[in-house]
């Protein structure tokens, strides 16, 4: 069943790869605000700079340093490249970071300072607005997915965002309160589970608690996503109005039968490494210089984020396939 | 499917295209004959009686000399101990009061100078009513030992605050005796002391479960210096300052524990209550100290390389680190290698590498012919982790252990000296260090722990010098770089002034007056002063003996003042001006030439060029210039660096294309060497710009993807 769900969610979005290249669109415009600021940031100071010639053909170390230290909070820097990115933001998620710093906690050393989001503001808002606009999207990308026939119209995707945002945004909120609840679970749990790191005899035990805490919170997290997102497909195929209510189905339905309700988002997420790791291969072997190999980097990079999206619907797919199939009549489809 | 098919298979061939495009990248600087960034390689160590060098001393003065006798209670984490000093006096004048350093008391209280501190080491509260975090040494009894009879001290016994007259602090004790002892005569003390460790997790000693590191852990008298007692109090980012002696030291422990010390082991016993004890002795040295877990597993190396004295290495590590044990004992040689050389090589034939318990603060610290290390379970070579701890902290054995200077009162010249060699045996022997962050750490700041999983940037490489450059830059202006080292402003400033900026500074001194003459310069120092307490000023009259020059400026710009150095080029090309207007005509009747028809872009000339350097910080060093022509001609230019600027001016048939100030990369001070070069070459700038925008792009879009697990 859940290798069904699985094939049925790739064969989903595959038949709408239009779809997936449109999210990408939307996904490469929202980071492009930033990221042509950005670029024109640092060829103003490359320009007429020795540096210029040395970042492009590789990292020139005391150039970036100096500019880090002139640009406090910058979020340029090394750890993004490799498969460094990944690292990054799922530490940026773990530490409640996303979205907009909401459920940063503060430093149990230093218990005067208030805590603080570890990046910038304006991307923080940037992710608020792209969170939005993916919850608008999200009725439109149900109605794509829950169509028997393949294919999917500009049109048919924003009359059904546009139908279902309200419902959809009430949801968003709600699963907002629920990640709310599990970090504040989280933090004292965190605490404790550093406590014991730090009272391991070896580091191996140390290392285990703190692996283990943090892969705890990103399980719960995928689950409370997987229910979140269960409670959308109940919304759009049920045409449920209560955005409370679905959530309460969505979460009895994947209690239910959670094996295979998980089982199937740590498959998808399985690809999703699986990808990243192929990622890593290409990005070691590939030397980006000139503005040719620069157009191949985009497109590797922008078929990385492509994938990336592929799966996201892919997911949706298999659980729109695997919610008919669990629930029942109940969720025929229309 | 036909579709990401397509895709795929245009991305493939773009891919090959592209491949023929890629130049191979320039070099870092233009030319390097030798580039300071990269070192030569190692000259042979020096004999011991080359006629050009100062002889090296045979023994220490030995004017302080302990013998200890001390049993642990590993359950309770106390120390009871007896000593007895046999102390001889070289000061040239009688004596009658003696102080003594009673360093865990800085752990007794909130209220000690230390605790009052900040800083990694600072002692500090802990939250949730936990005490282990102090600790404390009392002196049960002081006798002074004479053919005639013993004297009990302990009456006079009371504590000063030196430094900064803190009544709550009592890690330095004085002592008085009651008949002066005269000068070059030698008298002996027996002092029983009991002992609590505090908890390990900030204090360089402590225990943790059954890892004990016992330093600074007996009464240990203060040194005669400059005319006066100089015993510091203990304060957070202070270390050490003592002379030196002989050590024989009992210690007894349980049996199944593991010990290391400083010396080497001449006999162990088995005890009848269960104990064990070992029996440790050490010639020459000014410290002691040990360390006792069941947990160490010992491995065993050994450094015997033409023209050094052969070294046993004892590494005692962690189970859980036994597979970075060849890369403990590979550093420690590496080590031994290049300082024996570039200073002058380690006589003791032992030395014990100790890999600390799991958030023991003890780490990263070192002791005569015993250093701690510290590393992680994931170490990824290209971190360079345990190499740089290993090489720094066994570094010390040179400058610190060798050459004793007073820590209290001028770091650098252990810190800083070490740095400084640490960084250039590290590139010499192992390379660029990778950029790498760890992942997956407890929440804050947690004493003792760190992030746990390693991801290594590709490609992006450190070089010598370059981290300490960074701290300069942050930090370098907030105190003249020689003070005491409890006057910093903070930690930071003491961080920076100690290690840092000094690093920086002998690596410039190296780039100014050569390799070969700084390997000589040190080579003079490290044997001039083996088994001494030299200063700051007895170096600066080493570099101008040895170079035949006066240096003082350049130590008065850099180690007696907080200005940074920082040094920037900028260049521009104009046409020729062509002649337009009224000129001397016929008849010497002023005639109006007309404009000449504008040129195209092309590159034709003549060219007028200006190039302009930029001192923008307080220090001023001679410089070199090298401008570049685009028609590969090459001027290269000297400025004294005295004024604020000064400007070059090119007339010729090709513009400027490239200009560098300091070119070779002498100058390791300069703290924005991005602004050491200017090239004409604006495509360039703004191709690099796109690469890298691109990619922060790329993590922006999947940071923004992330967002869609959330809501």
């Amino acid at each position: 069943m859940i290798l069904d769900a699985v094939r049925t969610g790739l064969r989903r979005a595959r038949d709408l790869w239009g779809l997936v290249l449109f999210l990408l669109v939307v996904n490469l415009l929202t980071a492009a605000v930033l990221a042509v600021p950005m670029a024109r940031q640092l060829e103003d100071d490359l320009e007429d700079r020795g540096a210029a010639r040395h970042m492009l053909y590789g990292f020139d170390y005391p150039w970036w340093a100096a500019w880090a230290d002139a640009h406090a909070g910058t979020t340029f820097a090394p750890d993004i490249l490799g498969s460094g990115f990944a690292f990054k933001n799922l530490d940026l998620l773990l530490k409640g970071n996303l979205p907009a710093g909401l459920f940063v906690t503060g430093d149990p050393d230093q218990p005067d300072e208030r805590p603080r989001a570890a990046i910038d503001g304006t991307i923080l808002a940037l992710g608020v607005l792209y969170l939005v606009v993916q919850v608008f999207l999200a009725g439109g990308i149900l109605g794509a997915l829950r169509a028997p026939q393949a294919g999917w119209t500009v049109r048919g995707l924003l009359h059904g965002s546009g139908f279902y945002f309200g419902r959809l945004l009430r949801l968003a909120l709600l699963v907002l309160v629920v990640d709310a609840v599990v970090f504040r679970v989280y933090w004292p749990l965190g605490r404790w589970a550093d406590a014991e790191a730090r009272a391991a005899v070896s580091e191996r035990a140390a290392i285990a608690w703190l692996l283990g805490r943090h892969l705890l919170l990103l399980l719960v997290l995928l689950a409370v996503s997987m229910v979140s997102a269960y409670a959308r497909i109940l919304i759009v195929l049920e045409e449920r109005s209560s955005a409370v209510l679905a959530l309460v189905s969505a979460a009895a339905l994947c209690l239910g039968r959670f094996f295979k309700t998980f089982a199937h988002v740590l498959a998808m997420a399985a690809l999703a490494v699986a990808l990243l790791a192929l990622w890593s291969l290409l990005d070691r072997h590939w030397e980006t210089t000139g503005y040719k190999t620069q157009i191949v980097t985009f497109v590797l990079l922008e078929a990385l984020v492509f994938g990336r999206i592929f799966l996201r619907v892919a997911l949706l797919g298999g659980q729109v396939a695997l919610a008919r199939r669990l629930g029942g009549g109940s969720l025929e489809a229309s | 499917m036909r579709a990401l098919s397509l895709v795929v298979a245009a991305v493939g061939l773009a891919a090959l295209m592209a491949r023929a495009e890629a130049p191979a990248p320039p070099s870092a600087v233009p030319e390097c004959g030798p580039c300071l960034l990269e070192p030569p390689p190692l000259p042979p160590p020096a004999r011991a009686d080359d006629p050009d060098l100062p002889p090296l001393p045979a023994q220490s003065p030995r004017n302080a000399n302990y013998t200890i006798d001390a049993r642990l209670d590993p359950e309770r984490h106390t120390i009871q101990g007896s000593l007895v000093l046999e102390w001889r006096n070289t000061t040239g004048q009688a004596q009658s009061a003696f102080p003594f350093h009673l360093y865990w008391n800085a752990f007794r209280n909130t209220l000690s100078s230390s605790a009052r501190g900040e800083g990694r080491r600072a002692a500090r509260p802990r939250g949730g009513g936990d005490t282990r975090g102090f600790g404390f040494v009392e002196v049960t009894s002081v006798r002074q030992l004479a053919d005639t009879g013993e004297a009990d001290l302990l009456p006079s016994l009371h504590y000063v605050q030196p430094d900064d007259g803190n009544p709550d602090d009592r890690t330095v004790a004085e002592i008085a005796t009651p008949a002066a002892v005269a000068a070059g005569a030698t008298t002996r003390f027996k002092i029983d002391w009991s002992g609590q460790m505090p908890y390990g997790d900030v204090g360089r000693s402590g225990w943790v479960h059954d890892y004990h590191f016992v330093a600074q852990w007996f009464p240990k008298v203060g040194v005669w210096w400059k005319g006066a007692w100089n015993a510091h109090q203990f304060h957070p980012f202070t270390e050490f300052f003592s002379d030196y002696g002989v050590y024989d030291v009992h210690l007894t422990v349980p049996q199944g524990f593991v010990v290391g010390a400083t010396g080497t082991m001449q006999e162990a016993r088995d005890n009848a209550d269960g104990t064990r004890t070992f029996r440790f002795h050490q010639d020459d040295v000014h410290d002691f100290a040990w360390v006792t877990s069941r947990r160490l597993v010992e491995r065993l190396g050994r450094f015997d390389e033409p023209g050094y004295p052969p070294v046993d290495i004892r590494l005692l590590v962690q189970p859980e680190h036994v597979h970075l044990a060849e890369r403990y004992l590979e550093s420690t040689r590496i080590c031994l290698r290049s300082y024996g050389t570039w200073a002058a090589p380690y006589p003791y034939g032992h030395v014990t590498v100790v890999d600390p318990a799991w958030t023991s603060a003890s780490g990263g610290m070192e002791y005569p012919t015993l250093f701690t290390g510290g590393t992680a379970l994931f170490a990824p070579r290209a971190m360079q982790s345990p190499e740089l701890v290993t090489i720094h902290e066994c570094g010390h054995q040179f400058w610190y252990g060798l050459v004793g200077n007073n820590e209290f009162e001028e770091a650098w010249l252990d810190e800083g000296f070490n740095s400084y060699h640490e960084s250039k045996s590290a590139q010499l022997a192992l390379g660029p260090q990778a950029w790498g962050r760890r992942y997956f750490g407890p929440m804050g700041t947690s004493r003792g722990t760190r992030p746990v999983w390693p991801v290594v940037a590709p490609e992006v490489w450190m070089r010598r010098g370059d981290s300490e450059l960074d701290a300069v830059r942050r930090a370098g202006a907030i105190d003249v770089m020689a003070r005491r080292a409890w006057e910093y402003r903070n930690a930071e400033a003491y961080g920076v002034n100690s290690y840092s900026k000094p690093a920086l500074s002998l690596q410039t001194l190296e780039g100014l007056v050569g390799e070969q003459t700084m390997t000589r310069i040190l080579r003079t120092y490290a044997r001039r002063y083996r088994f001494g307490h030299p200063t700051s000023e007895d170096f600066v009259a080493v570099v101008n003996e040895v170079t035949g020059q006066d240096w003082r400026w350049y130590f008065d710009q850099t180690w007696f003042s907080a200005d940074l150095c920082d040094y920037a080029v900028t260049a521009k090309n104009e046409r020729a001006r062509a002649l337009a207007g009224y000129t001397d005509g016929a008849l010497g009747r002023p005639t109006l030439v007309s404009p000449p028809p504008r040129k195209g872009r092309g590159e034709e000339g003549p060219w007028d060029s200006e190039v302009v350097v930029q001192r923008l910080g307080g220090v001023r060093l001679p410089v070199e210039i090298r401008v570049e022509f685009a028609d590969g001609r090459v001027v290269r230019e000297t400025w004294d660096g005295q004024y604020r600027w000064t400007r070059l001016r090119y007339h010729g048939p090709a513009k400027v294309s490239a200009a560098f100030v300091d070119p070779y990369g002498k100058i390791a001070l300069d703290v924005d060497p991005g602004n050491n070069s200017w090239a004409d070459n604006a495509p360039v700038a703004r191709r690099a710009a796109s690469k890298w925008a691109m990619r922060w792009m790329f993590w922006l879009q999947n940071l923004l993807e992330m967002h869609t697990l959330l809501g």
